[in-house]
């Protein structure tokens, strides 16, 4: 009797810890998620691929973009965010692809598509090591995830163990969200100029 | 009866005692040889596929490198429009003897410093490049096309562009066939 | 010693009887199952244009579907075409941007030589990329219908749904995984400009 007390304790006993290993497991896509390089708004944070540096951080409810005297209209249901950073690549010429928008809620928002093709958009442009080079983000994000938000760039959204920057953004003026900000094609050095309205 | 069965019992134990130890003593010879055995497949192929064996090459001489001679007759700095950086031109050529090794995969072209840092060549031909060597802008990249066009025993002439700081200094210029890989051209 | 060898014997016995019985009684399970499902065929609801769908990770609502002689942009195409086109609305109800839509619904019956539709943000009359979480967006999916079929005077559209595992059975990593359909919409086909190709 005593002995099939014990046998059943046993059984108990293993079955709840391997219950427990089974839950306490790393997920798969935890242990293959991007190394994070932790930073702020302001500072230049480097990576053994590349360096990042967030400036200013723009807030409007509509993007246009002049271009080769067009001018067009992007409209949104959340807000624009658009971030003017640098950006330089370490050791080897190199593009970066992916960014993300983290709202404080833990939402991911990437990088808005719909102007992709002005210049100086982070994703387009080739970055060199030794040159450090203005780039621009767009996100389209809503209100309520704007504030406390971490903006995560890696050289591409798939590389496990790659190493991915995140910024903290820190200055946000949200009580200043312009109804338009213009973003003007240059052909400079510096490949737009935003205007506000 | 009793006494027969305890001898018996620490026979077999001992026998059995030194069986456990050596198997235990084979694991640790087999582990490490079975991961080595398996993974040896994945170490010979990111071996061949990294470039670890440079083929230098000086100034106005000539490699035999994948079914060609190759030559580098130009690697110069123009300026870019801004101080900080410069447009370095790389203008090479190939005598081909061998177009099966050359015309497979693409041939990838990196310029490196003396610091080991690697810029890859610009997407399109700076405009500075066009205006003072109209003939490089006009040459083709490195790859495929540029050596069917010249075709066996021909001679293909390549140019590259790139965008480096103007600081770096100990500029090289590595090309890679991947028919030859780990080999690749680095000249000097 | 004999005693022994009978008591193991009728254990064995024992164990064969327990394992035939649980074994049948798991085949006749799986058969009642079969022929059920078989006679009752798990028929998929049909929801109204203008009611959203729940699907898992979206919410899709369908508003209305018609025939057009240019695709959302507004640009004609050099020869004539005919585009068929579905309007909805589609809400992101995961956790960051997708734009995995693209197998979200589809005709039913499936049409054999049809390409597959090219998706459409409504308020930029241009191609769709991504989605973003808690900002719905108006969409439009644009079919090129081939010239050698008769224009559709209505349509059925399946949607299918797609459940959010945390770890899934295969690497234990988290991801969406499609399911069963759980809707479908019949639209009723308007023509506001039948293009020559017809």
């Amino acid at each position: 009797m005593k002995a099939g007390f014990n046998g059943a304790a046993a059984v108990i006993l293993a079955a709840a810890i391997l219950y427990a290993m089974q839950r306490t497991t790393p997920l798969y896509s935890d242990i293959i998620s991007p190394v994070p390089v932790a930073g702020e708004q302001g500072e230049r944070i480097d990576t053994r691929a590349f360096a990042l540096g967030v400036g200013d951080v723009h807030l409007a409810r509509i993007v246009k973009t002049e271009r080769f005297g067009r001018t067009r209209t992007y409209t949104t249901s959340g807000v624009w965010v658009l971030l003017e950073a640098a950006a330089e690549a370490s050791r080897e010429s190199l593009t970066l692809t992916s960014a993300e928008w983290r709202g404080p809620s833990g939402v991911r928002y990437t990088l808005s598509q719909r102007f992709s093709t002005m210049p100086g958009m982070l994703p387009a442009e080739r970055l060199e090591p030794g040159l450090p080079k203005p780039v621009l983000m767009a996100f389209e994000v809503p209100e309520s995830e704007l504030a406390g938000g971490t903006l995560l760039v890696a050289p591409s959204a798939f590389t496990p163990l790659g190493e991915e920057v995140q910024v903290a953004i820190t200055q946000l003026a949200l009580g200043n969200i312009r109804s338009a900000v213009t973003i003007r094609q240059t052909g400079g050095p510096m490949p737009w100029v935003l205007g506000a309205e | 009866m009793g006494l027969g069965g305890g001898v018996m019992a620490k026979a077999i134990s001992q026998s059995e005692r030194r069986r456990y130890w050596m198997s235990l003593a084979g694991l640790a010879i087999a582990l490490p040889v079975a991961v080595l055995v398996h993974s040896w497949e994945s170490i010979a192929a990111w071996r061949a596929v990294n470039e670890h064996d440079p083929v230098m090459v000086g100034r106005e001489e000539s490699e035999s490198y994948a079914g060609a001679e190759w030559r580098l007759t130009t690697l110069s700095r123009l300026p870019s429009g801004s101080a900080e950086q410069v447009v370095v031109l790389a203008e090479f050529e190939a005598r081909i003897e061998e177009p099966n090794l050359l015309t497979e995969g693409l041939c990838a072209v990196v310029l490196t410093d003396a610091e080991g840092r690697r810029w890859q060549p610009a997407f399109l031909i700076e405009p500075i490049v066009r205006k003072m060597h109209p003939e490089a802008a006009d040459k083709p990249r490195c790859g495929g096309l540029a050596f069917r066009n010249a075709g066996k025993g021909g001679t293909a002439s390549m140019a590259e562009t790139f965008v480096v700081p103007a600081t770096a200094n100990g500029l090289a210029l590595s090309v890679t066939v991947p028919s030859a890989r780990p080999r690749y051209l680095l000249f000097r | 010693m004999a005693t022994e060898q009978r008591s193991t014997l009728r254990h064995r016995l024992f164990a064969f009887l327990v394992a035939g019985i649980g074994g049948t009684a798991a085949a006749a399970a799986s058969f009642a199952m079969m022929v059920y499902e078989t006679a009752n065929p798990n028929t998929i609801p049909t929801i109204a244009a203008g009611e959203p769908i729940d699907t898992g990770r979206w919410i899709i609502t369908f508003h209305g579907a018609r025939i057009g002689s240019a695709p959302p942009t507004g640009t004609k195409p050099p020869e004539p075409k005919n585009f068929l086109m579905v309007e909805f609305n589609l809400d992101n109800r995961s956790a960051a941007t997708s734009n995995v839509f693209s197998t979200l619904f589809a005709i039913d019956p499936p049409i054999a030589d049809l390409p597959a539709p090219a998706f459409y943000l409504a308020r930029d009359k241009w191609i769709a990329s991504g989605v973003h979480p808690r900002m719905p967006e108006g969409m439009i999916a644009a079919w090129e219908w081939p010239a050698t079929r008769p224009l559709p005077r209505d349509l059925r559209l399946v949607v299918g749904s797609q459940i959010y595992k945390r770890r899934d059975n295969l690497y234990g990593a988290s991801g969406w995984f499609d399911r069963d359909p759980v809707a479908a919409v019949n639209l009723p086909v308007t023509a506001d400009a039948i293009g020559s190709a017809q």
